[in-house]
């Protein structure tokens, strides 16, 4: 009786993938979930790695709401790349799935080449595009120069270098969401555009009431993880500015990574984590709630 | 129903028992590689046969020794690398094991390792890093073997009240390195004007060089092809600043380092003087402009674009391999003629399971027969006093380095105030300045805002409970 029970474990489907998902969830237990947990606790306490743990409340979160001038200048600087970021990366990428969704020959190579920099080392990039950005040598200032306008020194100037890093943060997420709505397109059966040509539909009404609508559900996935992203930047200004001029471009990300590697202030890095942990959960949230009556 | 319910006990057991494998086979895995290295760290020690009693002293003493730095030149690491070969050929029990990390990384990874329980055994410590550490309880207090060694006359003055903390040492300073005043010879040449004065007690006043500036500056067609003077602006670094701050009774912190002092008279003159260069005069490029070029200062300075360069003296290295005729002067003044000093000191773990021998290899990084390499070809200054007398100084002077009447300003260096900056705690602090200056030369920011900012918040961070 006992054999067969065990029988029945052993070829059951249920018992292997559990054994199979282990590893996975395991790591993530170990790697995100436990210390997830931690700095949770963390952000209540002070502790600079060495010295003693002092519990300290909610002092730590009070610091950042009410004093720390450096946070506002750097929740704006975050909001800011987020909110041009985002819209910007979507539309261009749909725009460009649309125009790699060509039975053309040669259409992979292109497609390969929009998604290049996507699998391309972030530092590779950050100096090429410095050297774009260069105001004496650039390309960019070189070609605004044959147009006769004197272009600025984009990643030193207090007003430019956010919209230079926005320029290389979308160029870089290009490739990725142009893929996912390459797939979407893909999925939408070929059937609806024929019964709108039959009805005598134009380009651009096909697109708005067919295209649209039935990417709904990959648009809605693309905004959301293009909005993390955003909200999650670092690399591109940790290697481009540090976060200069003047804090010109220090997002969340960033600010964090200096408390908690720069200071040593583990525990005000950690309340930072979840301030901005809890700005992703809740524009997620609100864009849930949006979808239900997207796509409903 | 059952069944699932059985299901899941077993589950939960296969999820224990592999749980609990891996944290056991972990925590047995970690040690395995300890092995190969003591047997290489004791390599005669398995055969006993031969020549017992030396074996037996060689393989009780040996001893691998961490040791990290950053790379602050080519030059400098393979100096660094002679210097070792040379140390464990005098000590052969000792093995040193050197990793060189980049500069921009050092603190985090140093101090990282530390917190992990991975802490080197010996390492560089900046000058502003080295009283934070010690605050963190880092640096091993290696105060009784430096007095068994050394005096701290030794030592040059801003050396010394660099390295004592509460009159304990936990580092031995590695040099000096101090902001001056290099030109290119050839432009004055041309221009007919004097040399920039080499002895402090005729250093040119704020205004006289300004005026030299205006004359060593070119406007061709309406632009600039020649700057008179480059070097003070970099907002993102106030070290150059620094020095003028000093020269005019400024001063960046309070006597004990919990208030700022910047937002003062002094102060407020040599920063409108420094914006004033580029600004009202256009003797002067933006720094951060000319900083992207892909130019470093010296290149600017061997190619034209400057005809005179404030900056740290560690340049001379760089500028001594160019092909032009460099100059060295000392730095204008506002009220006195002084510079500021510091450079790297070398401290241990206080974890550390070989102090003696830690001592040891920072003995000998403070001997003179590791630094002089690195005097000699003009990276560092000494900070030993014996090194700069008459006899001193032949022994390091290098006339393919060190230009024509270096030897005059050589005191001026020697009696470099210590930098302020290696007294403060709080980085965050430095980084605020950094900050508000960068918002001042390039955000058009007033500058008695930008003061008046920089004291409240300075003063806040200092205050803040850690």
């Amino acid at each position: 009786m006992k054999q067969i029970k065990l029988k029945r474990i052993l070829y059951s489907d249920t018992t292997w993938a559990f054994v199979l998902l282990l590893p996975n969830f395991l790591g993530f237990l170990i790697f995100l979930i436990i210390p997830m947990i931690i700095s949770f606790g963390m952000s209540f306490v002070s502790w600079d790695l060495f010295g003693p743990v002092r519990w300290v409340g909610f002092d730590n979160y009070i610091e950042l709401f009410l004093e720390d001038q450096v946070f506002r200048r750097v929740f704006w600087n975050t909001m800011y790349f987020t909110a041009v970021t985002v819209p910007i990366g979507i539309v261009l990428s749909l725009f460009l799935a649309l125009a790699m969704d060509q039975k053309i020959i040669g259409i992979k190579f292109f497609r390969i080449a929009y998604f290049m920099p996507v699998i391309s080392s972030m530092i590779a990039v950050a100096i090429v595009w410095q050297w774009i950005y260069n105001p004496e040598f650039g390309l960019l200032n070189y070609f605004l120069g044959l147009i006769g306008i004197e272009g600025p020194s984009w990643l030193s100037d207090v007003f430019w270098a956010m919209p230079a890093i926005i320029v290389v943060s979308i160029w870089q997420g290009l490739g990725f969401n142009m893929l996912l709505f390459l797939a979407g397109l893909q999925g939408i059966s070929e059937v609806y555009y024929e019964a709108a040509e039959v009805d005598g539909a134009g380009w651009f009404e096909k697109f708005w009431n067919i295209t649209i609508p039935l990417l709904a559900p990959t648009t809605f996935f693309v905004m959301v993880m293009a909005a993390i992203g955003a909200f999650q930047a670092f690399d591109a200004v940790y290697l481009m500015t540090a976060g200069g001029p003047a804090r010109a471009t220090s997002v969340l990300a960033h600010y964090l990574y200096q408390n908690a590697f720069q200071y040593f202030r583990m525990g005000y890095a950690s309340a930072l984590a979840y301030v901005l942990f809890f700005i992703v959960l809740i524009f997620t949230l609100i864009q849930l709630r949006r979808q239900r009556s997207w796509l409903l | 129903m059952a069944i699932l319910k059985g299901n899941k006990l077993v589950l939960g057991i296969v999820v224990a028992v592999i749980v609990l494998g891996l944290v056991l086979g972990g925590i047995t895995l970690t040690r395995p590689p300890a092995e190969p290295e003591d047997i290489a760290a004791k390599p005669v020690a398995e055969d006993p046969a031969e020549e017992p009693a030396e074996e037996e002293e060689a393989a009780a003493a040996a001893v691998t020794l961490h040791f990290v730095g950053w790379e602050a030149s080519p030059l400098e690491t393979e100096s660094i690398r002679k210097g070792l070969d040379a140390f464990m050929t005098q000590n052969p029990n000792i093995t040193v094991e050197y990793t060189p990390v980049p500069h921009a990384e050092y603190e985090t990874k140093l101090i990282t390792s530390m917190a992990g329980g991975a802490g080197a055994d010996v390492f560089f410590v900046g000058a502003e890093l080295y009283r934070s550490l010690q605050l963190k309880g880092q640096l091993l207090d290696i105060t009784e073997y430096f007095e068994a060694e050394f005096e701290l006359d030794y030592f040059i003055p801003s050396a010394v009240s660099i390295m004592l903390i509460n009159d304990r040492i936990y580092g031995v300073s590695s040099s000096t390195v101090s902001p001056i005043l290099f030109y290119n010879r050839d432009i004055f040449d041309k221009a007919g004007l004097p040399y920039p004065p080499k002895n402090p007690d005729e250093a040119w006043t704020w205004d006289e060089f300004v005026e030299i500036a205006k004359q060593l500056t070119i406007v061709e067609a309406g632009e600039t092809t020649q700057f008179g003077v480059f070097g003070l602006e970099n907002p993102a670094w106030p070290y150059m600043k620094i020095a003028m701050f000093l020269s005019n009774e400024g001063n960046v912190f309070n006597e004990d380092f919990t208030r700022t002092t910047l937002n003062t008279p002094e102060v407020k003159e040599v920063l409108q003087s420094v914006f004033d260069l580029r600004e009202k005069y256009g003797v002067s490029p933006e720094a951060l402009l000319l900083e992207q070029l892909g130019m470093s200062p010296s290149h600017m300075l061997q190619t034209g674009r400057v005809a005179m360069l404030i900056d740290g003296s560690w340049a001379l290295q760089q500028l001594a391999q160019m092909d032009f005729p460099v100059g060295i002067g000392v730095l204008p003044k506002f009220d006195s003629a002084v510079t500021h000093g510091q450079a790297h000191l070398h401290s241990a773990w206080i974890d550390t399971p070989n102090p003696y021998e830690a001592w040891k290899l920072i003995s000998f990084l403070s001997s003179e027969e590791y630094q002089l390499d690195l005097i000699h070809s003009g990276l560092w200054m000494p900070n030993r006093t014996a090194l700069y007398t008459e006899e001193g100084i032949a022994r390091w002077f290098n006339p393919d380095v060190h230009p024509e009447g270096f030897m005059d300003v050589v005191p001026f260096i020697r009696d470099a105030i210590a930098y302020p900056p290696a007294f403060n705690v709080r980085p965050a602090a430095m980084d605020i300045i950094a900050e508000e200056l960068g918002a001042f030369f390039d955000g058009g920011k007033p500058l008695n805002e930008t003061l008046a900012d920089i004291e409240i918040r300075v003063n806040e961070e200092l205050a803040r409970e850690q």
